[in-house]
């Protein structure tokens, strides 16, 4: 239906894009290379404008990112929601759109017919199977965008789709393991009587939402905590640091770990309501003869005395972090004798395909033995993990109860 | 999307999703896709039938929850298959066995289906 054009400057267009995207990928930052690549494109379309527009996820808004000869809609920071005007209606039907006449009834953003622009064309941005964002060009004369114009923008929206895709990706996991180094502890808090080491290991597909918490209350008592929230990279990391703040939060209004785990949830369902997570909360008293704790759908500790295989705490377990109507949350106060060794962990530990859960536990059980901490944490990992790669995360803490001959005499 | 091995069919009108051997951060995204694909058939009963499941980790576990979360707000229900150990436990340490009904067979499981409220 459409008239053949003439192949051969549409492959020397063709050819001119996937030059400067491969060529630019691997020396030019996201922006730089969008911006390059919107150059190139309004010159082989000759189009006056060109402008990319990126999907925030979390809002579902299209954010203006990069553009050329429409810089105005980047530094005002243009946001506009999918579904609504012009690139609204792209993302979320993922078809290309041709307005020969632009206004205010067609197109959303005021900067883009208050500048004259008079027929526009745009395509989505597709990667991994869903779109990412919308490249669009514009005429500041009235003019019909062929398909071919479709098809050599379409183009270059891919390779921009591919290459934001891909420093998204390296973004995210540089800012997720720079959030979970900043959020476990970097040195474990000295407390008279006890020692304590730990192990932070991220998974074969990065990290993930595990952590583990260890602090001193003003009263003396000590908190143990450690959580698993459910998915990997940084939005699990970052639902990690909001629970780890909010739990530090609320050890410090409240003694009871069921209060706490019991406010933590009720805060996740309300601002994280697809968020789900297992977290261990124990106080542990200042003299640390007594350990209070709260399991939310988390595995219990393991504790070892000297001469004696370990054995897993007899905890009962609550519900899980997350979902709706938990009933009330037991609290288990277990007895901490001198030279106790207590084993806390996150389920990558333990969890193996094909077997029982209790496998690992039992396996768990065998591999902790009374030793200093450190030594008790490297012997629990060559144990367990030993030479193959963990594929989930894992968190491992250890504490020591000193025998009462080592303490501080007091 | 590379996800595959979650098969969807409906059963005397009650679509039933059946998960592979393994369901984990690799697959989830996967059986949240089949799940909302199933929900989408309509409110009431959705089955997950998890017979060949050996292994879940949490990121199918929140997938399930998050089913069972979407249908209860709709009025519907997610009734599990859960007739291996390996999978119970998990479901009995997070404490949701309690939460999302479970049966030993997916006779057991449409059954309650046709017996219970949509």
């Amino acid at each position: 239906m459409t008239a053949r054009l003439d192949p051969g400057p549409i492959e020397d267009q063709l050819r001119a894009i996937q030059l400067i995207t491969d060529a630019a990928l691997s020396r030019l930052d996201d922006r730089e290379l969008l911006a390059e690549l919107l150059e190139r494109t309004r010159d082989a379309l000759q189009a006056d404008t060109a402008a990319v527009l990126l999907l925030d996820f979390a809002s579902g808004q299209l954010i203006a990112t990069a553009a050329a000869g429409l810089e105005e809609e980047v530094r005002q920071g243009v946001r506009i929601p999918v579904g609504r005007g012009f690139a609204g209606r792209i993302a979320a039907e993922h078809q290309p759109v041709i307005l020969d006449h632009v206004d205010h009834t067609t197109v959303l953003n005021p900067i883009l017919w208050a500048k004259g622009i008079q027929s526009m064309m745009g395509v989505p941005m597709v990667a991994g199977g869903r779109v990412i964002g919308v490249m669009h060009v514009g005429s500041l004369t009235p003019r019909r965008f062929t398909e071919h114009d479709v098809e050599l923008l379409q183009l270059a929206a891919d390779r921009a789709a591919a290459a934001v895709q891909s420093m998204t990706a390296q973004a995210d996991r540089l800012a997720a393991a720079a959030l979970q180094r900043s959020l476990v502890p970097t040195s474990l808090p000295v407390v008279a009587g006890a020692e304590m080491a730990a192990r932070y290991i991220p998974g074969s597909g990065g990290v993930g939402g595990d952590w583990y918490d260890v602090f001193t209350l003003p009263t003396g008592e000590l908190c143990v905590v450690v959580g698993d929230v459910a998915g990997s990279g940084l939005p699990a990391a970052v639902i990690m640091g909001r629970m780890r703040s909010a739990l530090r939060a609320y050890a410090l209004e409240t003694r009871d770990p069921a209060e706490v785990l019991g406010k933590l949830d009720r805060k996740m369902q309300h601002f994280e309501a697809d968020a789900m997570a297992t977290v261990l909360y124990a106080v542990i008293d200042p003299g640390l003869d007594r350990m209070d704790i709260c399991l939310a759908g988390h595995f219990p500790p393991v504790i070892a005395y000297p001469g004696q295989p370990a054995e897993l705490a007899s905890v009962p377990v609550g519900l899980i972090i997350g979902i709706a109507d938990p009933a009330p949350r037991p609290v288990t106060s277990l007895p901490i004798l001198p030279g106790a060794l207590l084993c806390f962990y996150t389920d990558g530990l333990i969890e193996r395909r094909g077997e029982l859960i209790d496998d690992g536990l039992a396996r768990l059980c065998r591999a902790v033995t009374v030793e200093p901490a450190e030594a008790a944490c490297a012997t629990v990992m060559q144990e367990l993990v030993g030479t193959g790669s963990a594929r989930d995360d894992i968190a491992l803490l250890m504490l020591r109860r000193l025998p009462a001959h080592v303490g501080n005499g007091g | 999307m590379p996800d595959v091995g979650f098969s969807v069919e409906v059963i005397r009108g009650v679509p039933v999703v059946a998960t592979p051997q393994d369901v984990d951060i690799n697959n989830a995204g996967g059986l949240r896709a089949a799940l909302l694909q199933s929900a989408a058939l309509g409110p009431g009963t959705l089955v997950v039938d998890m017979t060949r499941t050996q292994f879940c980790d949490t990121a199918g576990l929140h997938a399930l929850v998050t089913a069972h979360k979407r249908a209860r707000a709709e009025g519907g229900r997610v009734l599990l298959v859960l007739p291996g150990a390996t999978v119970l436990r998990i479901f009995s340490i997070t404490g949701l066995d309690g939460v999302i009904p479970n049966f030993p067979s997916l006779e057991a499981a449409l059954a309650a289906s046709a017996a219970g409220p949509g």
